[in-house]
Formats: structure tokens, C-alpha cells, sequence
């Protein structure tokens, strides 16, 4: 459908084109009158030619109605618009551009070295050049602007296919920085000073979000030619498996929208990008994090570049105060290096750890934060089956003495013993992990209270011995599989002493798993020094599910398992099959392998309930309350100055309150801080980074966008050499083959009438 | 014919002179110039009869041999000889009235037909004339005096009354009304009864005439040079046609290339001497054309 840069024009000119035929009606009127005295000639030819010389007027007529009208579409400038559904259009294009602001945009590398242009801020003169460019442009364009992070969650809940009605497409413009409006000269300085305040975000939002939100804005019934701008750096992992991307563009290409992409990353001057790394992990490792502990941290940091790197110096701090760095000796090319330290925390409370690596082309992914709550000290429940307490030959004695060592060796756990029937009494969930000691038998409630505190996340740890009838665990416990213990029993069973005497195997072998790392590798004497007596057998036949995800830490030299564990729930159960006390077996007696066992059994099984305190950027900070002992008015610290919100406590879905802040824009520590009702306050650190694989640089390129995107018809175009193509957004001008038309049609005027019509010159034309 | 009076003798010049009798004298002498060495050398008479003097007659013609014997004083009459009775019949109905430019077809034959009286008048050929259109509306019988031509002028300028032509009963009333053989010229434009021209002057030749059909035509006639909405109405048809003249103009010209080819042909069959003469073409040249082409036949 044609369009018109002056349409007023048209509508001013349109009556001209009857002028010929009011101009011929006149002529009719205004014949000349000539007595003359050859009618018979005359009649004669009117006689013979009356049919042609009707049709040679009609077709003179027609040319020159076409004529003028021809000079009326030429001043008011048509363009034409390909696509069906503009065919109600009019002269309107929709533009939709979006921004790419994930933090991969904030790429410092140009020319295989850091520049000092990020690929943000080329899409940002990439976006001020195109609206300038719709500024200029006769006809009615209109724009929304909107950038990636702004539909990282929203954009793929809102809508997956072009909007069916205005309706639905102007509920879908939530979330755009620009809704869509007329590109004026005012809306380019407006979208000007909007840019110029922006930055990468840190989150690491891909295209599909704000391409989804994208096809609500466009196609809301409104008839306009529709142009998808999407301005991105196009990073491989973005775009590798972008299927769900890929269908959104091709339902817009289809329907008759234009997709162009604009690749604002920097080319690599030797086709290497400068090295990109990536603090990619900061976490515990093992330990208790209670006051005076030494709690193992590990960094980690990733190598994007295709080429190692070596003596990488990380910067470390405590809640903000240096401390002395780290280095790791070699990264691999697209490899991991990583690096333990420990840190002692003289206070409790929740404390910030920060892990900074140089800078590089990338900002973003270069620190990493830890939040540890530290307490001072950390229950533990031993459940001791021994209704007599055991004394220092009990179960409890041997594994408390290795979990609190004394003070010379402080662990910051605190073991507290207790018999089987407070298991329904006790708030499991202030313990880090539960002991249960060589119980002969447990109540449904407390079997009821020990399934729920695992499958909430907490690490539960089995000692059999003389005590524990296998029918009874097998029944109340294992329940087939569907309960607590990992295995089903079958009795005890003694170890035979090996035919070849003390040279032989020990009875314990370790088997590959991170508790036991400690003791792998080459013989360990102070694990031969172990001796098994008696264990509890596995029920004979026993094959556990595919998907149990049952495991082993310890065998015998039998064969059989003497620690095996099964996740349950969130959490997780290990079953040790012998006893604890030195009863069946002499582990606990003078081996130091039983208390590094036990203690990285318990940082083991305790690791699941601290792992969810580090957040994504854009994921929501929650902090569960006690509607019993917690006010409902929550302070939130927002990183980097500190800023307060406040967030005041909702019921949640899942029971109980929790005051929610939203959206994480900002990399950083959170601190949410309230007050209970007794009047203390409470303070709550969340650690929140920034997704690590968006520091992964390398670019799709071409070739693999165009199999990604394959169906789709798209314009790409690198940032630097973009033209807008002004004349392709308001459509293809016509003026040139209209003129060239008009020219046509006048030449043919010209020489329809010059053979209608007499001229003097050729004398010889007439009679004698 | 000198360049000069060449230039004067143009049809508009001609126009500006009001009275025919000096229009014709005006051509004739610019013809004489270059035709004719004098017109009055060789004149011959043949004598017829003595009669006897009476006063007033002139003393030259006295026969003095007669007077000598007689002694009475007798002239000599002298039969008057001429070689040629010129009558010329001149088209006189309406079509004849269309002008495209100063002179008229009317005007231009009569501006012709006087030239040509003056022209044999001043050989001392007897010229008689008619003008006509359906019948004979004015006439002057073949007269050698030179001061005929006043005459003649004076038929030609009979007023007209607008009537078409029909040459059938005005040629046999010729026919019928000339006395001796003599020359016949007709000049008409030859629009309306196409058959009685021809019919007509083979009654004519019948009678031992010889003939000339001086053909006259308007130069927009023949090369139809209108342009623009026109309403043609017939001078003598009652028809009348509005027509984007440009678009008619092809076949018009192939109607009017028939037409004097037909013409042609049957004054040919007739042994009739035809000429066309456009009323564009200077009354002069066209004259000097015709008298020239006769000279050429006539050697």
C-alpha cells in the first residue's frame, strides 16, 4: 500500500486529475462554428472512422487524466509498503527497539584489546541514531524503547505471541522505558538524556523476554508496518539455543514484520578477544560458621579466553575491609582455577565476603560476594539410643568429642544430646544436623518430625549398632525406599578376619567422595589402622532405584557398604552400619580420621541448608518472618550506597510471612534488618552476584545466527556501519518510477495526439 | 510576370483592390508583362460591303478609290473577325462562398474570370459570361469590344442568392443558347452534382465547345488544417458536424484525394481541359500556369 509524505497534497491535488475530462466537457460546449462547403468529405471520414477516433479521444483522455494525476502522486511523495497487512495501515510504522543492557554489554574489548567504548554505549548511539533517523522521516513513525533486563522475568511471563488486540498490545508496553509514541524531535532529546543516565545492567537477561514482549507491542490490530529492532552484542550463549527466540522473530517475519539486528560488539582486531575473567563461584568449603573457627572459603574463577592465564591476584574483603588476597596459578583456556583460604570470624552475625579479580573487558563478573551468618556457636542434636546415656563408652561421647573437639581446637559446634522422644519436642530446624545414635526405636511423630526437617534441607545421620533391629528401621524408617534410612537391613554381621593376616587389605575402603576425600589416594595408615568387627548387612538382593541416588563414602574389604547416603528431600541421610563408640569397630578410638570424618560429614550435610543464601541479580530477596516473635516492617539495605527500602510482610503461599523486595538490579550485598517482638533486632545478610555465565564472550557470529534464526527475515548490520535506511523504514519511495511513468505517459500523449492532430509542416500531406 | 508584380499580385493584395474590373486589369498586365510583346500589332479585318457616309463616321474608314469614280463618299464596312468566343461560366452558389483567407472561391473565380475576359478582350476575342448556381443567375453574351468587359465585371458581380449549385440545367441552357462553337470555361469548385458537370459539358462538347474546367478550391479545403472542437454546417448541405477536426482530418483527405481523382478521370473522358487552382496560389501564377500549359497543347 502506497503511503504519502504530503498527504494533504494528495487530497488538495486529487481534484485536478478531472480536469481534462471538465476541460473536455468545455471544448464540447465551446465548439467553433465553420460554414463549410465539403461536408460530403467530411461525413464521409466521420462515417468511417467514428469508432476509432471515439476510442483515440477516450485514450487521450485517459492519458491525460493519468497525467495529472500522475503529477499529484509525484509532489505529495508516495512510498510504497510491501507487506499485506498494511494494507490498512496507512502511512504509520510501529518500531519496537530493543536494547540489549545485560552486563556482557559493558565490554571494554575493541580490536583484540580494552578500548574505552563499551558495546552498551554503541547500542546507545545506535538507538539516539535510529530515533533521530524517524524523526526526519516524513509520515507517522512511532517508537517504544525497551531493554532486555526490563523483561528478564516479566517479559516471558507477559506474552509469547503477537498481540490479537490495541488492547492487549498496549498492556504488553509495561515494562518499556519509551511506550510507543510519534518519533518527534522532543522524543529524541527525551530518549537522549534517558540513554545517557543508563548503564550495562548486572543482570544477565537474553533476548527472549524482551523479543516476547516485543510481538505484544507490534501487531496490536492496528494495521502499521511493524520493525523489531534488536541491538545486542550476541553472545553465543545467548543466542546457541535460542529456539523459543528464534519462534517469536519468525511469527513476527511472518506476519509481515521486519526484524533488524544490530551486533554492537567490537570486532577483535586478531579475531582474540582480550582476556574476559569471571569470579564464577565463593563459597564455603567445608567448616562451621561460627566465631573463632577457621571457616575454608574457595573462589573460583573461570577462564572465557581461548588461551590461559596465569598468576590471576584476587582481591578478597571482609564486610568491606581488605584482607590479604590470593592467587591462583593457572587458569586453562575456557577452564576453571580455583583457590582455598580460610577465615576466621571473631563476631557473629552476617558478614560479607568479596572477591575481586583486575579488571578487564568485562566489570560486572569481576567481584563476587559471600554472605556467612556467623553464629557463635552451632547446635547439633546427637539422639542417643542408649536409654542409660552411654558415659564416655557411648555412642554420644565418641561423636561429640569429634565434633567439639575442646577448646584448643575450637569448631564452633555445639553438640547437644538428647534422647529419641524429643525428636517430636524440639525445634529441629535450629540444629544443623541430627545425630541419631544407635536408636532402637522411634514414635511415628518423630519419625514424622526427623522426614520433615530433611526434606526442608537438613542432613540426618544414622549410627546402627547393637540396639537397631532391622525389622524396625526396615519398617519405620526405609519403608521401601519411601522413608528416612537409605538401605534396608538385614542383620548384623561380623567381619572375618582376613586369611593373609596383618598385611592384608584393611577392612575400610574409601570410596570417591568428597567427605572422604581426605583419606583417598594412596593407603592412608590411619585408615588401615581401622578395624571392623561387626557392621550391620544390607539386606541381601537389595538394588536400590536408578534414581535413588543412593551412594557410597566407606566399604568393607568385604564388599559390603559401611557409609552409604540418600538424598531425601531437600536434604540428606547418611547411614554409617556400624557403631559409633568403639563397640564393633576401633575407628573412634585414638584415630584422627574419625574426627576429620565426622566433622566433614557434618559440614556435608549441613552445606544444603547454607547454600541458598546467594542470589541471582533479578531474583527477589525474601526474608521469611515469625508472625509469633517478628515485627512485620523490614528495612532493606540496597547496595552499592546503602539505600533503605521498605518492605512490610505479606502472608506467602507457602505459610507464614515474608517480606519481599522485588527486583535485584545491583550486584552486591543486601541486608534486611527488623525488629522482633521483644524488641531486638534482627539482621539478615543476602549476598547477591550477577549470573556467571553472561561473562562467557564469545560471539555467535553470522553464519551461526543465521541457522539459529533460519526462516526468519532478518537485516543484520554491524553497529558502526548501520544505515537506518530511513527510506526502507517509511517504505520505498516512488516519486523516481512515478516520474519516469509520468514521463512515459506524456511521451505517449505527445504522440497520440500529434497523430490526431494536423500539422502544416508536411506540406505534402495534403491534397494536390 | 515580374518578381515585383509577382509580390503585389498576392491574393491579399489583390483583395485590397475593391472593384473586379481593376483586379483583373491589375493581373492581366502583370500576365502581359511577361507573356505577350503587344496586343495590339496584327490586327486584321475582312472587308464586307460599301454603304454610304453619314455623318459622324470616320474620315479614315472613307474609301477613297470609290469617292474618285463616284464622286459620292461611301466607308467600308469590315466583317469584325475573331478567333476565339470565349464564354465563361462561373459557379455562383454557396459553396462558392467559403474563404479561408481574403478572397473567397467566389471571388478568386471572378477575379480569374475577369482576368481572363480582359485577356481575350484584349486579343480581340469575343468574351461572354454567366453566373449560376441551380440556373443561370446572371448573363452577358460574347461581345469583342474591349469596353465589354464592363459588362462582363458587371455579371460577375451580380449578388448572389445562396442557392446550391445544379450544373445539369445550367450547362444544357448553354448548350442550348450558344450560337457558334467557341471556348467554354467553367470554373466552380465542382461541389454538389458531380454527374451534371460532367454530363453537362459532354453536351457541350457534343455542340463542338471546347472546354476548360478551371477547378477551384480553398487551400483549407485541401489540406484541412483545423484544429480543436469545430461544428462544421454544410453551405449547401443542410447537414452540420461537431468533431474534433484533427482526428476526421486522415480520412477527410483520403475522401478529397478520391474526389479529384474522380474529377480527373471523367474531364479527361470529356476531353475537357481541367486545372485545379487553390486559392492560396496567386491569382497571377495560377493564370500564367494555365495560359502556359495551353500554349503547350496548342504547339
Amino acid at each position: 500500500m502506497p503511503t504519502f509524505d504530503f498527504l494533504p497534497l494528495l487530497w488538495w491535488g486529487l481534484p485536478f486529475v478531472a480536469a481534462p475530462v471538465i476541460i473536455h466537457l468545455i471544448n464540447l460546449l465551446r465548439h467553433r462554428k465553420v460554414p463549410w462547403a465539403a461536408m460530403e468529405f467530411l461525413l464521409a471520414s466521420q462515417r468511417k472512422y467514428r469508432t476509432q477516433v471515439l476510442l483515440k479521444q477516450l485514450l487521450l483522455l485517459l492519458l491525460r487524466v493519468a497525467a495529472v494525476l500522475g503529477i499529484v502522486l509525484a509532489l505529495a511523495q508516495p512510498r510504497w509498503k510491501s507487506a499485506l497487512g498494511r494494507m490498512l495501515g496507512g502511512a504509520r510504522t510501529e518500531h519496537v527497539v530493543l536494547l540489549d543492557d545485560s552486563y556482557s554489554m559493558g565490554d571494554l574489548s575493541a580490536e583484540g584489546r580494552l578500548g574505552d567504548t563499551r558495546c552498551f554505549d554503541r547500542g546507545r548511539l545506535v538507538v539516539e541514531r535510529i530515533c533521530t533517523e524517524l524523526a526526519a522521516v516524513q509520515g507517522q513513525q512511532e517508537v517504544a524503547i525497551g531493554r532486555f533486563s526490563a523483561f528478564d522475568e516479566k517479559g516471558s511471563a507477559a506474552v509469547d505471541r503477537p498481540a490479537g488486540t490495541a488492547v492487549e498490545a498496549q498492556a504488553a508496553q509495561q515494562g518499556f522505558d519509551i511506550r510507543l509514541q510519534p518519533v518527534t524531535p522532543r522524543l529524541v532529546q527525551e530518549v537522549r538524556d534517558d540513554l545517557a543516565g543508563r548503564s550495562p545492567s548486572a543482570v544477565a537477561s537474553g533476548p527472549r523476554g524482551a523479543v516476547a514482549a516485543a510481538a505484544g507491542v507490534l501487531g496490536g490490530g492496528t494495521g502499521a508496518a511493524n520493525v523489531i529492532w534488536l541491538i545486542s552484542d550476541f553472545r553465543f550463549k545467548d543466542w546457541k539455543a535460542a529456539d523459543e527466540t528464534a519462534g517469536l522473530l519468525r511469527q513476527l517475519s511472518d506476519a509481515g514484520c521486519e526484524v533488524r539486528l544490530v551486533d554492537c560488539a567490537a570486532e577483535g582486531g586478531d579475531g582474540r578477544q582480550p582476556g574476559n575473567l569471571t569470579v564464577e563461584r565463593l563459597e564455603m568449603a567445608g567448616g562451621v560458621p561460627a566465631t573463632g573457627v577457621l571457616v575454608p572459603l574457595e573462589v573460583a574463577v573461570r577462564n572465557n579466553t581461548d588461551r590461559p592465564v596465569r598468576d590471576v591476584a584476587v582481591e578478597l574483603r571482609e564486610d568491606a575491609l581488605g584482607r590479604p588476597g590470593v592467587r591462583i596459578a593457572e587458569i586453562p583456556a575456557g577452564g576453571v582455577g580455583t583457590q582455598r583460604f580460610d577465615v576466621r570470624f571473631t563476631k557473629s552475625g552476617p558478614h560479607l565476603v568479596e572477591a575481586t579479580i583486575p579488571a578487564d573487558a568485562v566489570a560486572a563478573d569481576n567481584t563476587r560476594t559471600m554472605a556467612v551468618d556467623v553464629v557463635d556457636r552451632v547446635d547439633v542434636l546427637l539422639i542417643d539410643g542408649d536409654p542409660t546415656g552411654g558415659g564416655r563408652a557411648g555412642d554420644a561421647f565418641y561423636v561429640a568429642t569429634a565434633l567439639a573437639p575442646g577448646a584448643g581446637a575450637p569448631t564452633g559446634l555445639r553438640p547437644r544430646i538428647e534422647p529419641p522422644r524429643s525428636l517430636a519436642t524440639l525445634d529441629l530446624a535450629s540444629f544443623d544436623c541430627i545425630w541419631l545414635l544407635d536408636v532402637e526405636r522411634l514414635d511415628p511423630p518423630e519419625v514424622a518430625a526427623l522426614e520433615a526437617y530433611a526434606r526442608a534441607g537438613g542432613g540426618v545421620v544414622f549410627f546402627t549398632g547393637p540396639r537397631t533391629k532391622a525389622e524396625v528401621v526396615n519398617r519405620m524408617l526405609h519403608r521401601g525406599g519411601d522413608g528416612l534410612f537409605p538401605v534396608p537391613l538385614a542383620g548384623p554381621v561380623d567381619l572375618l578376619p582376613d586369611a593373609a593376616g596383618a598385611a592384608a587389605a584393611p577392612d575400610v575402603v574409601v570410596e570417591e567422595h568428597p567427605v572422604v576425600a581426605v583419606l583417598s589416594g594412596q593407603r592412608n595408615p590411619l585408615l588401615d589402622a581401622v578395624r571392623i568387627e561387626r557392621s550391620m548387612a544390607v539386606e541381601r538382593g537389595f538394588e536400590p532405584a536408578a534414581t535413588s541416588g543412593l551412594r557410597r563414602l566407606l566399604s568393607l574389604r568385604s564388599g559390603g557398604p559401611l557409609v552409604v547416603e540418600r538424598p531425601y528431600g531437600d536434604g540428606m541421610v547418611v547411614a554409617v552400619l556400624s557403631t559409633a563408640a568403639p563397640t564393633w569397630n576401633n575407628w573412634a578410638r585414638g584415630n584422627p580420621s574419625w574426627v576429620v570424618v565426622m566433622l566433614e560429614l557434618e559440614s556435608h550435610l549441613a552445606r544444603t541448608r547454607r547454600r541458598a543464601e546467594s542470589l541471582e541479580v533479578g531474583e527477589p530477596v525474601s526474608v521469611r518472618l515469625d508472625a509469633a516473635v517478628d515485627e512485620i516492617e523490614v528495612d532493606i539495605a540496597v547496595p552499592p550506597d546503602g539505600t533503605l527500602v521498605h518492605q512490610t510482610a505479606e502472608a506467602s503461599p507457602a505459610g507464614g510471612l515474608e517480606a519481599t523486595l522485588a527486583e535485584t538490579s545491583v550486584a552486591g550485598g543486601y541486608t534486611a534488618r527488623w525488629r522482633r517482638l521483644d524488641g531486638t533486632e534482627r539482621e539478615r545478610l543476602f549476598a547477591v552476584n550477577v549470573a556467571a555465565d553472561e561473562g562467557q564472550l564469545e560471539r555467535i557470529g553470522r553464519e551461526r545466527l543465521d541457522r539459529v534464526l533460519a526462516g526468519v527475515a532478518f537485516k543484520y548490520d554491524r553497529a558502526e556501519s548501520l544505515e537506518p535506511d530511513t527510506t526502507t523504514l517509511a517504505g520505498v519511495p516512488l516519486v523516481k518510477p512515478l516520474l519516469y511513468l509520468l514521463a512515459a505517459v506524456l511521451i505517449l500523449e505527445q504522440v497520440l495526439a500529434y497523430s490526431a492532430s494536423y500539422h502544416a509542416a508536411p506540406r505534402r500531406k495534403s491534397v494536390a | 510576370m515580374t518578381p515585383g508584380s509577382r509580390r503585389y499580385l498576392h491574393p491579399e493584395a489583390i483583395a485590397r483592390i475593391a472593384r473586379l474590373e481593376l483586379r483583373a486589369r491589375a493581373v492581366v498586365e502583370g500576365v502581359l508583362a511577361g507573356l505577350h510583346k503587344s496586343p495590339y500589332k496584327g490586327q486584321s479585318v475582312e472587308f464586307l460591303q460599301h454603304r454610304e457616309y453619314v455623318r459622324g463616321d470616320d474620315l479614315r474608314r472613307v474609301d477613297w478609290k470609290v469617292w474618285g469614280r463616284q464622286d459620292r463618299f461611301y466607308v467600308k464596312e469590315f466583317e469584325e473577325e475573331t478567333n476565339l468566343r470565349v464564354t465563361l461560366v462561373v459557379d455562383g452558389s454557396a459553396s462558392m462562398n467559403y474563404a479561408s483567407g481574403p478572397l473567397g472561391k467566389y471571388d478568386y473565380a471572378a477575379t480569374l474570370a475577369a482576368s481572363l475576359a480582359w485577356l481575350a478582350l484584349s486579343h480581340g476575342d469575343a468574351v461572354g459570361c454567366s453566373v449560376f448556381d441551380d440556373k443561370i443567375r446572371a448573363s452577358v453574351p460574347p461581345r469583342t469590344k474591349r469596353s465589354h468587359l464592363a459588362s462582363v465585371v458587371e455579371v460577375l458581380e451580380t449578388p448572389r442568392t445562396g442557392r446550391p449549385t445544379a450544373f445539369m440545367p445550367v450547362l444544357r441552357s448553354l448548350a442550348e443558347t450558344l450560337p457558334r462553337r467557341g471556348l467554354v470555361m467553367v470554373i466552380s469548385d465542382l461541389l454538389g452534382d458531380r454527374d451534371g458537370v460532367f454530363q453537362g459539358m459532354q453536351l457541350l462538347r457534343k455542340r463542338g465547345h471546347d472546354l476548360v474546367l478551371l477547378h477551384v478550391m480553398d487551400d483549407d479545403e485541401l489540406d484541412f488544417p483545423f484544429e480543436g472542437p469545430t461544428r462544421f454546417e454544410g453551405l449547401e448541405l443542410p447537414d452540420a458536424l461537431a468533431c474534433n477536426p484533427r482526428s476526421l482530418r486522415a480520412g477527410y483527405l483520403a475522401a478529397v484525394e478520391a474526389f479529384l481523382a474522380d474529377v480527373r478521370t471523367r474531364a479527361a473522358a470529356v476531353r475537357c481541359d481541367y486545372s485545379l487552382i487553390r486559392t492560396g496560389e496567386p491569382v497571377d501564377a495560377a493564370l500564367v500556369k494555365f495560359l502556359a500549359r495551353r500554349a503547350s497543347m496548342a504547339v
